[in-house]
């Protein structure tokens, strides 16, 4: 048993100051005034709440404002009983600073490295109907702008059918919007603009271009992209403001060049099985850097820019869809001539669908 | 035992120095920038006890009790309950665009907007709230029975009515919000009480709100005056346009220095009379900033953000502190036996809702 002197306390009752002895007993300690004796409490409801200006403070836990302030030397005996002090807080104090630094770099690489990497996994494992469900809530009838007509539609089917073995989970439209680009949505819902279809010089062109968004929506990269933009937005949510955004941006976009390349590599795949020649969308590509070289600043449309933006680097690609040509295959046209007119003109015929657009996309 | 304030010094004195703070400041950025900003929250706490801790009051020090996983608490609690469903409305409203229905995606939004004004409200009290329950002084803590709901209503329709008519009753609301917050927070037994007055707020808002129409007439009468002294570009020659560059120079200028300028004016009278309406059982309270020293403290934070090429940014905490500690002023006393503990809730987490709309507290 002994008795420290240099103690003030507050009771967390009132706001008056006590000056105390610490008198320890065991596991316990009372605090003795001059004519009152509080206690007992025990140390290992003690724990440390700040520093200030000379004195180490402590609280108690589960009694609201009780204080015990000790400042000078603490006998050995009373500072053994003590909770450690803290000074960064949990993990840092017990790692020290310059492990905690590291170990958290570590984990932060980690985290942004999963994010990145697991959506590739994880995309499948989301169910087809929630796909679907997404897919519907964001495309509907797209404000009737998707063009109809009888031959037209079997037009496209057939395209389709020729591209892809499952053709009946694609819902391929074509909307009257007078843009150079097409989107793959979730839900296996793709959209062809009009703008596209009708500046196309053949049917094999438009066939390649399809088969490139059903390569995205058979990779799954819709849902990878959403998923791993929602991962960011978690992961970097912590960074404030512009610097994040620009850092999940930098990110993403390199993630989709690499789904661009997957996705032409599905395109080519399609079209050597449906015996129809890459040349033509070679030369799509080929028209669409042209435009991109010398056009940008003068002549350019939005269509142009837009399908730019999205699908870069065309000269590469056109190259690509070069080299996969083989030599002294027996190609054939996507369509007969009356199928492509019928698919070209579809949108001029169609008068229902709602032509141009209220929406950007990015 | 009564406690009179000596009116020699004032009862709020600040014993911090920037040297010791940088200690503090330049870890806490480098462990918030290997968490990817995680770290935010245990780095806001670790600040806070460092500036509480430096304050006395009368004789004592203030005690920052919040913790650093509180504050994470709160945001990861916002941002579940606020964030994600924002998502989620937004892609609906979306998805209600692509089909055409603008009218009700227009809806969609406006709820959306009307409950985002709504939780600021309630945000902005309950920062008050943490900040209040989280401060001891002598073992005694501040607080809020209120949860802050009603408040958030009272903050949408005053701040309406604040714009209606022009913006010209924003003073009204800025002062009758503050008296509202004040009047729901208490120290100890004592309920604060807030009473300030809006009207003589009003001068200094007119001079505020007509400093663009001022500068225009001031820039219209020169132009006259210029005319009528007879002296025409042809005549001046290369020194008279010389002269005009200058003062279209100086009239933009002016127009981007006085507009802030009479904004600090307006606020420091602002807070100068809210500060002074308040009371709490005995005490009064007073804050001594004017404009001139509102405008350099203003202009002093600038120039250390831009000198120190932005890190200067980290030392904000400490800056904003140091003056609303150095210029407040409390009269009256304080029976110390009658200060007892705070009888209300302690909430279990932070700032989170005001951590997500990023709105500063007092
Ligand atoms: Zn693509």
């Amino acid at each position: 048993m002994s008795t420290f002197f240099d103690a003030w306390h507050y009771d967390g009752k009132s706001a008056v100051r006590r000056k105390v002895e610490v008198q320890i007993i065991g596991t316990q300690f009372y605090l003795l005034e001059t004519e009152r004796r509080h206690g007992p409490f025990a140390f290992s409801d003690v724990e440390y709440v700040t520093h200030k200006v000379d004195a180490d403070v402590y609280g108690l836990k589960a009694t609201d404002g009780w204080r015990l302030m000790l400042s000078g030397p603490v006998p050995a005996d009373l500072n053994a009983m003590l909770p450690a002090r803290r000074n960064y807080g949990g993990w840092v104090d017990r790692l020290g600073f310059g492990k905690a630094a590291v170990a958290f770099t570590l984990a932060s690489a980690a985290a942004v490295a999963i994010v990145l990497l697991s959506p590739q996994w994880l995309a499948p494992l989301i169910p087809d109907s929630v796909d679907e469900k997404l897919g519907d809530a964001l495309v509907g009838d797209f404000g009737g702008r998707f063009c109809s007509t009888p031959a037209g539609d079997a037009a496209m089917k057939k395209l389709v059918a020729s591209l892809d073995a499952n053709p009946d989970d694609l819902q391929v439209e074509v909307a009257k919007i007078d843009m150079i680009n097409a989107v793959a949505l979730p839900g296996g819902n793709v959209i062809l603009f009009d703008g596209l279809v009708k500046q196309a010089r053949s049917p094999d062109e438009v066939a390649g271009v399809l088969a490139h968004e059903i390569g995205h929506v058979r990779e799954k990269h819709v849902m990878q992209a959403l998923l791993r933009q929602m991962g960011l937005a978690v992961v970097l949510g912590g960074i404030d403001g512009n610097s994040g955004a620009l850092v999940n941006n930098m990110l993403s976009m390199s993630y989709s060049r690499e789904s661009e390349a997957e996705a032409d590599a599905h395109s080519m795949k399609a079209l050597g099985g449906a015996n129809i020649s890459p040349i033509g969308t070679a030369s799509f590509f080929d028209r669409l850097s042209e435009m991109d070289g010398s056009a940008s600043s003068s002549t350019s449309d939005n269509g142009i820019a837009g399908y730019m933006s999205s699908h870069p680097l065309s000269r590469s690609r056109k190259d690509a869809f070069e080299k996969s040509i083989v030599k002294g295959k027996n190609y054939k046209p996507a369509l007969t001539p009356t199928e492509w007119t019928e698919l070209k003109t579809m949108c001029t015929q169609d008068r229902k669908a709602k032509s141009g657009f209220g929406f950007d996309f990015n | 035992m009564n406690d009179d304030i000596f009116q020699r010094h004032s009862a709020f004195r600040f014993h911090g120095s920037w040297l010791e703070f940088a200690r503090i400041a330049f870890p806490n950025l480098l462990l918030t920038i290997v968490t990817l900003g995680i770290y935010r929250f245990w780095a806001t706490t670790r600040e806070r006890e460092y500036l509480w801790s430096k304050t006395e009051f009368i004789d004592e020090r203030l005690e920052w009790t919040g913790k650093g996983i509180e504050l994470f608490i709160g945001f990861i609690m916002a941002f579940l309950l606020i964030g994600l469903p924002l998502i989620v409305i937004q892609l609906i409203s979306q998805g209600l665009i692509f089909r055409g229905e603008t009218i009700l995606a227009a809806v969609i939004t406006l709820m959306m907007f009307l409950l985002l004004f709504y939780l600021t409200g309630v945000a902005y009290f309950r920062a008050l709230r943490y900040r209040l329950s989280r401060t001891y002084w002598r073992g005694i803590r501040g607080g809020s029975d209120d949860p802050g709901f009603q408040y958030g209503l009272a903050y949408m329709w005053k701040s309406m009515v604040g714009w209606l008519p022009i913006f010209l009753l924003v003073p009204w609301s800025m002062i009758s919000l503050w008296n509202d917050r004040w009047n729901a927070m208490s120290f100890g037994p004592h309920r604060f009480s807030a009473t300030a007055e809006w009207k003589p707020l009003m001068k200094r808002y007119l001079l505020f709100y007509l400093v663009p129409f001022l500068l225009f007439i001031g820039a219209v009468v020169f132009g006259i005056s210029m005319a009528a002294s007879g002296g025409t570009p042809d005549a001046l020659g290369g020194t008279g346009m010389a002269v005009g560059a200058i003062f279209a120079i100086i009239g933009v200028l002016s127009f981007y220095l006085f507009l802030p300028l009479a904004a600090l004016a307006y606020y420091s009278k602002y807070f100068r009379l809210a500060v002074g309406g308040l009371r709490l059982h005995n005490l009064e309270f007073d804050f001594r900033a004017r404009a001139p020293d509102w405008i350099l403290f203003f202009l002093a934070n600038i120039a250390i953000i831009v000198c120190t090429l932005g890190i200067g940014y980290i030392f904000m905490p400490y800056r904003n502190w140091k003056f609303f500690v150095d210029h407040m002023e409390a009269y009256g006393e304080i029976n110390v036996d009658e200060l007892t503990q705070s009888e209300t809730v302690v909430a279990k987490h932070g700032e989170g809702l005001l951590d997500a709309f990023d709105v500063g507290a007092i």
